[in-house]
C-alpha cells in the first residue's frame, strides 16, 4: 500500500469522525401546558397522545395548551422561546442527538437539563401552579 | 353601711372574724354608739354561755351496719385471693394471645391490600438525569415513564402562566 492510499484513508477516517460528531439540524416543539382538575371551556386542549401520557402520571384530568413554539435549531446553536410573560426556554442542539434545555423565569435560570430526545418522546419540565393545578413545559422533537 | 350589715359586723367581731383595721374601726364605733355597744355586749354574753355547752353529736351507727361492713371486707379479700391464685382459663388465654395476634394479622392484611391497590404510575425514579441547577437551591424530582417515552423534571417552583400580550399579538 503506497503512501497516497494511506493518506486518503486517514483523511476519510478523520472527516467521517468529524461528520459523526456533527449534530443535524433539529426541530423542537415547546408547549406551555396548564394541567387542572377543572374543565375550562374555550381553551385549546393538548393533543390526545400528549394528554394520555400526562394523565397517566399526573393527577390532573384536563391539559390546556397555553402557548406553543417551534424551534428550528442548527448544529451547536441555541434558540430561545418565550412561553409566558415571565417564563422562557433556551434549547441547544448538541451532538449525539442531545438537546440542552434551560428554563428561565423572570430572566433567571432555574434549571438546565440535557438529554437525548427521540421523535415521539417528550421532555417535561413541570411544577405546581397555584391550587390544584400545574404548569408543564413539554418539549418534543419532530421527525 | 346599713344597719343589718353593721349588726353582722358586730357578730363577726364577737366571733373573732374581724382583724386589723376593720376591727379597730368597729371598736371606735362601739364606743360612740350605745345601741351597737349593747348589741355587742349581748352577743358576747350569749357566746360566753354557749361556749362549752354544745354536746358532741355522733351519727348513730347500728351494730348490724358495723358487722355487715366487716363481712363485706372479708368477702372482698377472699375474692381477691382467689383471683390471684386461679390459673389462666381458656377464655383468658384467648384474650391474651389470640386477639392480639388476630389484630396484627388484620393490620398486615390491610397494609398488603393497600400496597396492591396503589395506582401503578409506571414511572422509574432515576438519578442519571443531566441536570444543572441555578444557585437558588430549588427542590426537584426527576423520573421517566416506564416506556421511557417521557422524562419529567418536577420543580418546586411556580411560574407565571400569564401570556405576554405583545408576544401574542406578534404571533
Amino acid at each position: 500500500m503506497n503512501r497516497f492510499t494511506i493518506l486518503v484513508a486517514l483523511l476519510l477516517l478523520v472527516s467521517g469522525g468529524f461528520v459523526a460528531a456533527q449534530a443535524d439540524p433539529i426541530t423542537v416543539q415547546a408547549r406551555l401546558v396548564h394541567g387542572t382538575s377543572k374543565e375550562q371551556k374555550g381553551k385549546m386542549r393538548v393533543p390526545a397522545a400528549l394528554k394520555k401520557k400526562l394523565a397517566r402520571v399526573f393527577k390532573w384530568m384536563h391539559y390546556y395548551q397555553l402557548n406553543s413554539k417551534q424551534l428550528n435549531i442548527a448544529d451547536a446553536t441555541t434558540k430561545s422561546a418565550k412561553l409566558s410573560k415571565t417564563a422562557s426556554i433556551k434549547v441547544t442542539n448538541r451532538k449525539n442527538d442531545k438537546i440542552a434545555v434551560s428554563l428561565y423565569s423572570k430572566g433567571k435560570m432555574l434549571v438546565q437539563k440535557t438529554q437525548s430526545l427521540r421523535p415521539g418522546s417528550y421532555m417535561v419540565l413541570a411544577g405546581n401552579a397555584g391550587s390544584d393545578s400545574a404548569w408543564f413545559i413539554v418539549l418534543s422533537k419532530s421527525k | 353601711m346599713n344597719e343589718n350589715e353593721t349588726e353582722l359586723k358586730v357578730q363577726a367581731l364577737v366571733d373573732g372574724e374581724l382583724t386589723g383595721r376593720e376591727a379597730e374601726d368597729l371598736h371606735e364605733r362601739l364606743e360612740s354608739d350605745d345601741g351597737l355597744r349593747e348589741l355587742h355586749e349581748r352577743l358576747t354574753a350569749m357566746r360566753g354561755l354557749m361556749t362549752g355547752a354544745e354536746l358532741p353529736r355522733t351519727l348513730p351507727e347500728s351494730g348490724d351496719f358495723h358487722w355487715s361492713q366487716i363481712s363485706k371486707a372479708i368477702e372482698r379479700e377472699e375474692r381477691q385471693a382467689k383471683h390471684m391464685a386461679r390459673p389462666a382459663s381458656g377464655a383468658n388465654w384467648l384474650l391474651r394471645w389470640v386477639l392480639p395476634l388476630a389484630g396484627i394479622a388484620c393490620l398486615v392484611l390491610v397494609l398488603s391490600l393497600q400496597q396492591t391497590t396503589m395506582p401503578d404510575l409506571d414511572i422509574l425514579l432515576g438519578s442519571d438525569h443531566e441536570i444543572e441547577l441555578s444557585e437558588d437551591e430549588i427542590e426537584l424530582m426527576t423520573f421517566n415513564t416506564g416506556d421511557d417515552a417521557m422524562s419529567v423534571v418536577w420543580l418546586d417552583y411556580s411560574i407565571d402562566l400569564q401570556q405576554d400580550s405583545l408576544q401574542r399579538w406578534l404571533d
